[in-house]
């Protein structure tokens, strides 16, 4: 146990470098800075909802309409001028976004059912977040005016009818069903509140394998190119102890820097996404259909994310041993990425078990994939299939080593080579 | 090991094939305990392929190997217990700084934590440059590397060391200097199985050499007699007439 410590330790210290630690800094100092940026954007975005208005007809009825527009939680800014011009004028040189015009008449107009139009100006000074929120407002103002203008006539018309019972006479009242739990709530919501919740394990799970891989295989490769290798084999100590310590570090480091990444990602996210917090009703939705992790199901998603990381990992030590140099190193990465990039793309944009048998299988065959199916399974309480992708990682796992053990065990270690544009593998002699 | 003729090491009938190419052709040897064994030829005569045969990095196609008592095949943990092997273009870890890299070396030999300072103080007095070992690896010069890296190998006392081409790419300085160390150290016991194609050099260090050529050992004696048996001033000299 002694000799693998000693082993394990130098392996970390060869893997934490100082531009390791750089480039970790580095990369959450930058996603921190762009997710603070975009996140102030979204704030802009939403909280901008300042209109400026140009009132012509300055009937007790406009008034009474931009009142309308107040309490529906616009900021009503009106402008004295003097004519229309000179409030587009202002509008122009001021940091207004968005000009109201409502034309002389209006009222009166309207009160004949013969209405005029309101000209909107939204005056783009960039194409930022924040300015593409502008044209949404004005189709809120207009919705609004619109709302108001059909409620106050159906109102004078048909005082004893409610005028959201003339418009939408027939109601609906939404029910989610998750298997055989029945809930009222919208299935939109629902859906909405699982993506958001789940879209980091395939971004973690993705970052962790990319990471440990790579840091098995530039440890191999540097082992090569160093010309360390041959020394450490002579060394009085197993060479599945060697295989496992250089995985164990890889694992241990590639989690830390992963954890790291994930840290700077989350602020980077948090950005787009806002502040996506569930409502007291919708958290008790999602209590009563059974949609939350409890502490066991996340011991079963931390288990299987596991198993696909040690899976990489013995994946990357047989690569590993056909690098020669770190240059070769970056080159052999590419099969295992593609590996975890097609389980990784089809869980963010589609539903595996909607895709055909045959391709469900081959899917299926990469042990990447169960980790990333796992947790909408859990959700949905089919375990028999996380239990079963667990149970295949393992068994693939314990393959993986037996070879990588097979393989350190002889001289394949020091001699097996891929070389490219020849067949397979070669022997150096 | 053989108590009775002292042998620590013998090579029997030794093949080794890289896909078609033979490069061992049956080499056999001995190796007796607190002697320098050295096997001289050309490049790709077979040197290194036997050395790391023996140093259990490269199975045997046929043959066998036992080093004090213990078959390389069946028990290969077992002889690097006994060994260290110090390859031709062997490095050292870049990241780690010499006394790191030294104490890292030294755990896995030590069997309570003093054997390492033990260890340590050896190698200290065998690279002579104790104030540039709190540096990384990465600064030192190949001649600095070199020695490091036969510190590394002879710091254990071990039962045998198995250097390839130990003074490679070293100046005269440096080469003397390393040739004294591994001179000292067999006075203590170790015995040492090395490789050159300096043959010069052999004939100064070693107590007997297998001449090796194409894989097979052409010769084998005490540098005196072969240069007695073929009438030669050197050991070069001898290597012509037997290929010739």
């Amino acid at each position: 146990m002694r000799k693998f410590t000693n082993l394990l330790k130098k392996e970390v210290k060869e893997l934490i470098t100082f531009q390791l630690i750089v480039s970790l800094v580095f990369t959450i100092g930058m996603f921190y800075f762009i997710g603070n940026i975009v996140q102030s954007e979204v704030q802009k975005a939403e909280e901008k909802r300042d209109i400026h208005v140009f009132n012509l007809d300055n009937s007790q009825e406009s008034k009474a309409l931009l009142d309308g527009l107040s309490y529906a939680g616009f900021k009503v800014n009106l402008l004295e001028k003097k004519d229309k011009a000179e409030a587009i004028e202002y509008a122009k040189n001021s940091n207004i976004s968005l000009l109201i015009v409502i034309p002389e008449g209006f009222s009166e107009a309207a009160s004949k059912f013969q209405f005029k139009e309101i000209e909107a100006y939204s005056f783009i000074r960039s194409f930022s977040m924040t300015s593409s929120a502008n044209a949404a407002i004005v189709d809120q103002v207009i919705s609004e005016i619109n709302k108001l203008l059909s409620n106050n006539f159906l109102k004078t018309n048909f005082p004893d009818f409610n005028p959201e019972d003339i418009k939408n006479p027939i109601k609906s009242r939404d029910f989610v069903v998750v298997k055989d739990i029945m809930a009222e709530g919208s299935a939109a919501e629902v859906s909405n509140i699982v993506y958001s919740q789940s879209i980091f394990i395939p971004v973690i799970l993705m970052m962790i394998i990319v990471f440990s891989s790579q840091m098995v295989l530039s440890a191999m490769a540097m082992e090569k190119q160093d010309k360390t290798l041959e020394t450490l084999l002579t060394v009085p100590i197993s060479r599945n102890q060697i295989v496992i310590a250089k995985m164990a570090a890889s694992a241990l480091v590639g989690l830390i820097s992963a954890g790291i990444y994930m840290l700077g990602f989350r602020y980077y996210m948090g950005g787009f996404m806002g502040n996506i917090q569930e409502s007291g009703q919708l958290n008790e939705l999602m209590q009563k259909l059974g949609l939350q992790f409890t502490s066991g199901d996340y011991v079963v998603l931390g288990i299987s994310i596991f198993l696909a990381i040690l899976c990489a990992l013995g994946l990357t030590i047989i690569l590993g041993v056909m690098v020669e140099d770190l240059k070769s190193a970056q080159t052999m990465i590419l099969p295992l990425i593609f590996l975890v990039m097609i389980p990784y793309f089809i869980s963010l944009f589609s539903d595996i078990n909607s895709l055909s048998l045959p391709v469900k299988i081959l899917i299926m065959l990469i042990p990447f994939s169960h980790p990333f199916i796992a947790s909408q399974n859990i959700l949905l309480g089919n375990y028999a299939v996380v239990f079963y992708g667990i149970l295949y990682m393992l068994a693939v796992f314990i393959i993986l080593i037996f070879i990588c053990g097979r393989i350190f065990s002889t001289d394949r270690v020091l001699t097996m080579k891929l070389r490219f544009g020849k067949k397979g593998f070669a022997k150096n002699s | 090991m053989d108590i009775l003729d002292n042998i620590i090491l013998r090579a029997n009938n030794l093949r080794k094939n890289y896909g078609k190419f033979e490069a061992l052709k049956g080499v056999s040897f001995e190796v007796k305990k607190g002697e320098i064994f050295a096997l001289i030829g050309p490049n790709g005569a077979g040197k290194t392929t036997t050395l790391r045969i023996v140093a259990t990095l490269l199975t045997p196609t046929d043959g066998s190997v036992e080093f004090m008592g213990f078959d390389l095949r069946k028990n290969p943990d077992k002889i690097r217990q006994g060994i260290t092997y110090l390859p031709e273009e062997a490095g050292a870890y870049k990241n780690l700084t010499g006394l790191d890299y030294l104490k890292f070396m030294a755990n896995f030999y030590a069997e309570k934590p003093q054997d390492v300072d033990m260890y340590i103080e050896r190698a200290i007095k065998i690279v002579g440059f104790k104030d540039r070992l709190k540096d990384k690896v990465g600064t030192y010069s190949k001649g600095m590397t070199r020695k490091l890296l036969l510190a590394r190998a002879l710091m254990t006392k071990p039962k045998l060391a198995i250097l390839d081409e130990p003074t490679s790419g070293l100046d005269v300085i440096n080469s003397l200097e390393i040739r004294e160390v591994i001179r000292g150290f067999v006075e203590e016991g170790v015995s040492v199985l090395l490789s050159s194609h300096n043959m010069l050099e052999i004939d100064f260090l070693s107590d007997r050499v297998a001449i090796i050529d194409k894989g097979h050992i052409l010769e084998i004696g005490e540098p005196k007699a072969l240069k007695e048996k073929y009438s030669a001033d050197n050991l070069e000299e001898v290597f012509r007439r037997l290929v010739q």
